[in-house]
């Protein structure tokens, strides 16, 4: 960094990349088109994902929480990603681990809680606090910080990934885009760069969570073949077998949260040894004494080999939703600390055929990506073909009569997506339809993730069978689904973003935004306005680009009206009023609308005009060399 | 969901190659994608999202044979529906299929056999619908009633090859 940096206020915000990871989160952004890690002042670049909730009510991250976690440990979270979006009755909640867990009375049974001094935490609320760590670390560097993508892996389900853009709004960032962890690491790894295209494998053992994802490039297009995971998959459980060996070999039978904590320390610390060496020594207090061994590289990987293996099954099932064989991928890309370990760059390497790519930092990698499509979303990059088309990874669909889970949007479906599917009544003068919204592969509803449940009311009576009742799923760019529900005789009608029966209400949200760092001193007015401000500065600024770039889409008239309503929100600024404000911001959209109309048209005019009919004539010709399709272009 | 072909700006004609198809998507959602348009205004944005959509469902609606033989079908105002019973024959032709592939458990040259077999009777009735579905005119009613017969056979075939698919999965 340079030493003297003149602050100019008029410098567009820089957009950052957010890797909230299981054991470590970092922040990227790009800066002459390379990302970029940013280091804390210890020159560090991974800040450890670990909460510590002190007696006087203040909060410690990173390296600092780590260190007091042997002490305190139910005070001190880690890995708390392995509980976004779950269920105060998940399995995860017993796994070896040191927390307590606040009793899920009925109104909170939707979210593990932690119990730290008393109180009750989120997964969500500590989620927030890295973010807002990385947030205030990016501000140091920056000054001014634009809007961050934040990652997930590819195999979070829609309840994880409210839950991750949650946190992102509680840490007060405008979260541009959930990204999924294996596509940034991809993007990051700049495959585009030196050739069109290519199909590659990316294998992301993180500290939790393990995903695959096939994608192929082409011409500067990233699509996303296919995806699978294991959400409950990672490095983690390494340590975990490792400390329950541990703890045994100690006689050890009822082990404190302190002794689960540092046993786990210890079993990590040995893990990260055996990297480079052959053996690791161990040094354990437990109450009955100390526990003094050496554990052998062969010893750690017959705990290992396993868990690793787990991994097997779900890359060939990636492969042959990809209809690929090892062979022809391009390139095997690792991602997460866990692929350090030479037992999984083996394994890797016999499941794919291959020497795995490694140039980059397995750590950093996701950060750096992120940062990449953060760059690419705020228009400045320069790698301006460059669009990345991922999926869904588990099938969304409705429980229907006998418990059957009709999936309306298989898993692998290209983002965004949109698919309706009309279904009727059973029961004569049935007045309501109750949707269960789920997602998963298994045939009954019940052996499926739930995600929500509303009732459309007030269907008049009709004989069964009778009613229309269109139900239409939509699930965005960041993978968010929102179902739309309607009687088609009568217009009865319902929209809900699903709000996962796992994650947190709207009004917890709004209730943890009030209550958390900054906005302590506001109300909920004050806070609206301010987020009312923001939004109409940003509409202000997109239609100025708009109108820089193609004003001379609109006649006089039309522009004139654009002016117009640009001026009347500028002078709506000046004087912020909450009505006022959402009126003239709401007409400048109006306003815009034509614009949008006619940018849009153009780009499907110069899409189509791209590959002209011309193809299409030599395709005549080829007919007799192509009567079909290949045959192995089969449907899910 | 309208018209895929259109969607696509695609000739409605069954015999489309698979990259022409692909090339087309990746035109239409480089226009299309709500990532394209991040900086414009919301109505911008707002228009956008549903159109990428449909271009979207419009590849996964013409990339297999079957999907483009349902969409042409519709296209001409003789869709498929649950209620197109397979002929007798089919059913068991069908059958005498599942029995052999119900024998071949296990035994992987058997069961490649067998797909080997059905894909050959999967590509006879692909031709009948690229000769149905040319793009240039619309086909006599004769020929519709053909085409939805072979596309009635396609879906059979299909869901052999994808139950082949999980017992070679094991």
């Amino acid at each position: 960094m340079a030493l003297l940096q003149i602050f100019d206020p008029k410098a567009p915000p820089t957009p950052i990349g957010i890797d909230l990871g299981t054991t470590h989160s970092l922040v990227a952004r790009v800066v002459d088109g390379r990302p970029e890690c940013l280091l804390d002042c210890d020159l560090q670049a991974l800040l450890p994902s670990a909460v510590h909730y002190r007696a006087d009510g203040d909060v410690v991250v990173g390296r600092e929480a780590l260190a007091l976690a042997a002490e305190a440990p139910k005070e001190t979270l880690v890995s708390v990603k392995r509980f976004m979006g779950r269920g105060a009755d998940d399995p995860e909640t017993r796994r070896l681990g040191p927390y307590d867990f606040a009793p899920a009375g009925e109104a909170e049974a939707n979210s593990v809680r932690f119990l730290v001094r008393g109180r009750a935490v989120t997964p969500v609320e500590a989620s927030a606090e890295l973010l807002y760590a990385l947030r205030s670390r990016a501000e140091d560097a920056l000054r001014r910080v634009g809007g961050a993508v934040i990652t997930v892996p590819a195999y979070f389900d829609d309840a994880q990934r409210q839950a991750t853009r949650d946190a992102g709004r509680l840490a007060g960032l405008e979260v541009l885009r959930l990204l999924n962890e294996p596509t940034a690491a991809a993007l990051a790894y700049g495959l585009d760069k030196g050739r069109e295209t290519g199909t590659f494998a990316v294998y992301d053992l993180g500290g939790g969570t393990f995903d695959v994802t096939i994608l192929s490039l082409d011409h500067g297009v990233f699509q996303v073949r296919s995806t699978g995971g294991d959400a409950r998959l990672g490095g983690d459980d390494l340590d975990r077998a490792l400390a329950a060996s541990l703890l045994e070999e100690a006689g050890v039978t009822e082990p404190s949260a302190g002794l689960v904590r540092e046993a786990l320390d210890a079993a990590r610390a040995a893990k990260h040894a055996l990297t480079e060496d052959d053996r690791a020594e161990v040094v354990l207090r437990h109450p009955s004494g100390v526990l003094k061994t050496t554990v052998t590289r062969a010893r750690f990987e017959a705990l290992a080999r396993p868990i690793v293996e787990r991994t097997g099954p779900v890359c060939r099932r990636a492969l042959k939703d990809a209809r690929l064989k090892p062979e022809e991928l391009d390139g095997v890309i690792l991602v997460g600390g866990s692929t350090r370990s030479p037992l999984v760059r083996e394994y890797v390497k016999s499941l794919f055929r291959q020497e795995p790519l490694t140039d980059l930092d397995p750590d950093q990698v996701v950060a750096l990506g992120a940062a990449v499509q953060a760059d690419l979303l705020a228009g400045q990059s320069p790698r301006q073909d460059a669009l990345i088309l991922d999926v869904i990874p588990l099938s969304l669909g409705l429980e229907t009569m006998g418990g059957v889970a009709e999936k309306l949007l298989p898993r692998n479906t290209t983002i965004p997506a949109a698919r309706a599917q009309t279904f009727t009544t059973y029961a004569d003068n049935q007045t309501g339809f109750e949707l269960h919204v789920v997602q998963g592969e298994r045939e009954l509803a019940a052996d499926c993730r739930s995600l929500a449940r509303f009732t459309l009311r007030g269907i008049p009576p009709m004989p069964a069978g009778m009613a229309r009742l269109e139900v239409t799923f939509r699930v965005d760019a960041d993978g968010l689904l929102s179902v739309e529900a309607r009687e088609a005789t009568t217009g009865a009608s319902q929209e809900v973003t699903v709000r996962p029966s796992y994650g947190l209400a709207a009004e917890d949200v709004e209730r943890l935004l009030l209550e958390s760092f900054e906005h302590a001193e506001e109300d909920l007015r004050t806070r609206q306005l301010r987020e009312r401000v923001v939004e109409a500065e940003q509409v202000l600024r997109a239609t100025a680009g708009a109108l820089a770039k193609d004003g001379g889409l609109l006649d006089e008239d039309e522009r004139a009206e654009v002016d117009g309503a640009m001026q009347a929100l500028r002078e709506a600024l000046s004087q912020p009023e909450d009505r006022a404000l959402k009126h003239r911001t709401e007409a400048l959209d109006r306003a815009a609308l034509p614009l949008a109309e006619r940018r849009m048209n153009r780009a499907l005019e110069r899409a189509m005009e791209g590959h002209a009919l011309a193809e299409f004539e030599e395709l005549v010709k080829d007919r007799a060399l192509h009567p079909h399709l290949a045959a192995g272009a089969k449907e899910d | 969901m309208g018209n895929p072909f259109e969607t696509l700006g695609l000739p409605p004609r069954f015999a489309l190659r698979r990259e022409d198809l692909e090339q087309r998507h990746r035109d239409l959602s480089r226009a299309l994608h709500p990532d394209r348009h991040a900086g414009a205004p919301a109505s911008e944005r707002a228009l956008v999202a549903p159109r990428a959509a449909d271009v979207n469902d419009a590849l996964r609606a013409l990339r297999d044979p079957f999907g483009r033989a349902s969409a042409l079908l519709a296209l001409h105002g003789c869709g498929l529906t649950d209620a197109d019973r397979p002929t007798q024959e089919l059913l068991l032709e069908v059958l005498e299929l599942r029995e052999a592939l119900d024998l071949a458990r296990g035994v992987e040259a058997k069961i490649a056999a067998l797909r080997g077999r059905v894909e050959a009777l999967a590509r006879a009735e692909e031709d009948t619908l690229s000769g149905v579905f040319r793009g240039d005119q619309a086909p006599a009613p004769g020929d519709l009633k053909r085409a939805r017969d072979a596309a009635v056979k396609l879906r059979y075939y299909k869901r052999f090859l994808d139950e082949a698919d999980v017992l070679e999965e094991g």
